[in-house]
């Protein structure tokens, strides 16, 4: 593909194919983090560096081990260890180099394990039959897209705030409606790419 | 408490997704229709009551610091075997509900549950608790497929239930319908639990 | 250090366990699952070829080795059978050709006593919405039937369609494909 193509693409994953928004992946910790803007760029830079990593490490389990084994079966087994071990080691290797980022995600690192999004991603990898590079690109890409969506719900959250909003849509249903009203805004961006096909 | 009670909580007071905000994933996905719904409902509440009861009788035996891995592989397997039931023996619906089936396995409400409750009670009391909250998140995503499904398709499992002028407001079956609709029934569930409340109040005093 | 020993014990009899009946489990599903996959994926292809039959043709498929890919697993091709009175009088299965953009899959049905085509239907294209995609359309498809199957099918012998000739091409392209691997497979289809 050429570099147009490489672009198209990022741009599909990140906006008109927005995992979360589109795909309805990664929407437990979505409703629960994005209410203050720390919360959600810390979920956020979890997500973007454990999803990547996940997308290459599940793609190598994919085609080196379950593969040539004939176990694709076992492919959801496999894959939730690998992304449950992944996050363990990110954990204690981030602890002792880099404590204070370690600090900062808190919470949102392990919780990264059962995110829809990451088990989702990498499923969606094998599926779509790409390569590694690609692999790599769509991982990255959609966990982009997965923190813009949630840094712009912070946002509007944090507004939300300050309004009077009637007592039986206060808290989880008035963020479901808003952010039914976002993933409308995204779906705009439907025509946008792969026009050709 | 009681057996019975054990399972009821599951219907009202900690129902998923409403009251119990987990799982909410296959939820906004699958209940395109009320037969995804409900589908996807079965297949969560046979993962949920059986690695419960798995949980439950080896909580003695798995030590504390490992739990949660443990708890991974007891979910994931049922989940597999959930997946190659489906794909065998009803293929359609396992066509339907796509990537989300192998998703049980990171259902929040099957974790949670099992952190929460088997771990810590007996098997018959997890099973209960399994089958509650597994039937509740059943009743709940029908319920919400149903209603995007007339909604959206005009249809109702698969039947046409409008005059055929009608225009489906398709907006209800896509992404942003999903969201939208579930927020209105989470706020007329609330709704409803604050009267529940008020009455209760009402009576006391 | 008996703390660890136990953690690592107990894991790895879960691991076992769950293995152990999940090779269990995808053993007895293994052929049901096999079938349900052709059923409603092949299936829809397989009614629109074949008519007039009193069995299963999906139950009653025959698999042929018809040579290996580059790793070296044999290469199968799924015969589907229409019998009467247990004697098969047509086959379906599929062949495949180059289109505008992608591989055509298309499901051929022959009857091979009169030599003619009894139909086809399109089951897999990647082709151009509105253009090249229009080869599923019932008028492009049914000018298949009853084609000769003994000589190799020209784009003139059917409905070709306008502004998607490629297309067409590869569709004929893939019947003639199919007329090749009847001949060379004639007796082994219709055991």
């Amino acid at each position: 593909m050429s570099f147009g193509d490489y672009m198209l693409f990022i741009i599909g994953a990140i906006l008109v194919n927005n995992i979360l928004l589109a795909k309805f992946l990664g929407n437990c910790p979505f409703l629960g983090v994005s209410r203050r803007m720390d919360t959600a760029t810390g979920m956020s830079m979890a997500v973007i560096f454990v999803l990547t990593m996940a997308g290459m490490i599940t793609w190598l389990v994919q085609y080196y081990i379950l593969v040539p084994l004939d176990i694709e079966y076992l492919q959801t087994i496999a894959f939730i260890l690998v992304i449950a071990a992944l996050v363990q080691l990110v954990e204690i290797v981030m602890a002792k180099t880099l404590p204070a980022l370690y600090r900062a995600l808190g919470i949102f690192l392990p919780l990264i394990t059962t995110n829809c999004a990451v088990l989702g991603v990498a499923i969606i990898n094998i599926q779509a039959e790409y390569d590694f590079f690609d692999t790599l690109l769509f991982s990255f890409a959609s966990a982009v897209g997965y923190s813009l969506a949630l840094i712009l719900f912070a946002g509007i959250r944090e507004r939300f705030a300050m309004a009077r909003i009637p007592k039986v849509f206060q808290g989880t249903a008035i963020g479901l409606v808003t952010a039914g009203f976002m993933a409308l805004a995204f779906s705009g961006f439907a025509g946008l790419v792969g026009g050709g096909h | 408490m009681s057996l019975q009670k054990e399972f009821s909580k599951g219907l009202w007071e900690v129902i998923p997704p409403f009251r119990l905000v987990l799982g909410l994933c296959p939820t906004l996905a699958v209940t395109t229709s009320a037969e995804n719904g409900m589908g996807m409902g079965l297949a969560t509440t046979f993962v949920l009551v059986f690695s419960n009861l798995l949980v439950s009788l080896l909580r003695k035996l798995i030590p504390g610091n490992v739990r949660i891995a443990a708890y991974i592989v007891i979910i994931a397997s049922f989940v597999v075997i959930v997946e190659l039931l489906m794909q065998a023996y009803t293929f359609p619906l396992y066509q339907a509900l796509g990537i989300f089936i192998p998703l049980i396995v990171v259902n929040c409400i099957i974790l949670g549950r099992a952190e929460a409750f088997a771990g810590k009670r007996g098997p018959l009391d997890s099973i209960a608790d399994g089958l509650g909250v597994g039937i509740g998140y059943t009743i709940s995503l029908t319920v919400l497929g149903s209603f995007r499904e007339i909604i959206g398709s005009g249809t109702l499992w698969g039947l046409k239930v409008f005059w055929s002028g009608f225009e489906p407001f398709t907006f209800m079956v896509r992404a942003p319908g999903a969201f939208v609709a579930l927020g209105v029934m989470l706020a007329l569930i609330n709704f409803i639990s604050f009267k529940l409340e008020e009455r209760k109040r009402r009576a006391q005093s | 250090m008996r703390e660890i020993i136990r953690m690592v014990v107990v894991l790895t009899v879960i691991c076992a366990v769950s293995g152990f009946s999940l090779a269990l489990v995808r053993g007895f599903t293994k052929a049901p699952i096999e079938y349900s996959r052709l059923k409603f994926v092949k299936e829809p292809a397989v009614k629109a070829v074949l008519s007039g039959y009193d069995n299963d043709p999906i139950k009653d498929r025959l698999t042929i080795p018809v040579g290996k890919n580059k790793k070296g697993k044999p290469i199968n091709l799924i015969v589907f059978p229409a019998k009467k009175g247990g004697k098969t009088f047509a086959v379906a299965f599929e062949a495949s050709a180059a289109g505008y953009h992608g591989d055509i899959g298309v499901m051929v049905g022959v009857d091979p006593a009169q030599k003619k085509l009894t139909g086809i239907a399109i089951v897999s294209h990647t082709e151009t919405p509105g253009l090249g995609a229009r080869i599923v359309e019932p008028n492009f498809t049914a000018s298949f039937k009853g084609k000769p199957a003994d000589k190799e099918l020209k784009v003139g012998d059917v409905n070709a369609l306008s502004g998607a000739t490629v297309s067409t091409k590869g569709v004929v392209a893939a019947v003639n494909n199919a007329r090749g691997l009847l001949d060379k497979y004639r007796d082994k289809m219709l055991q």
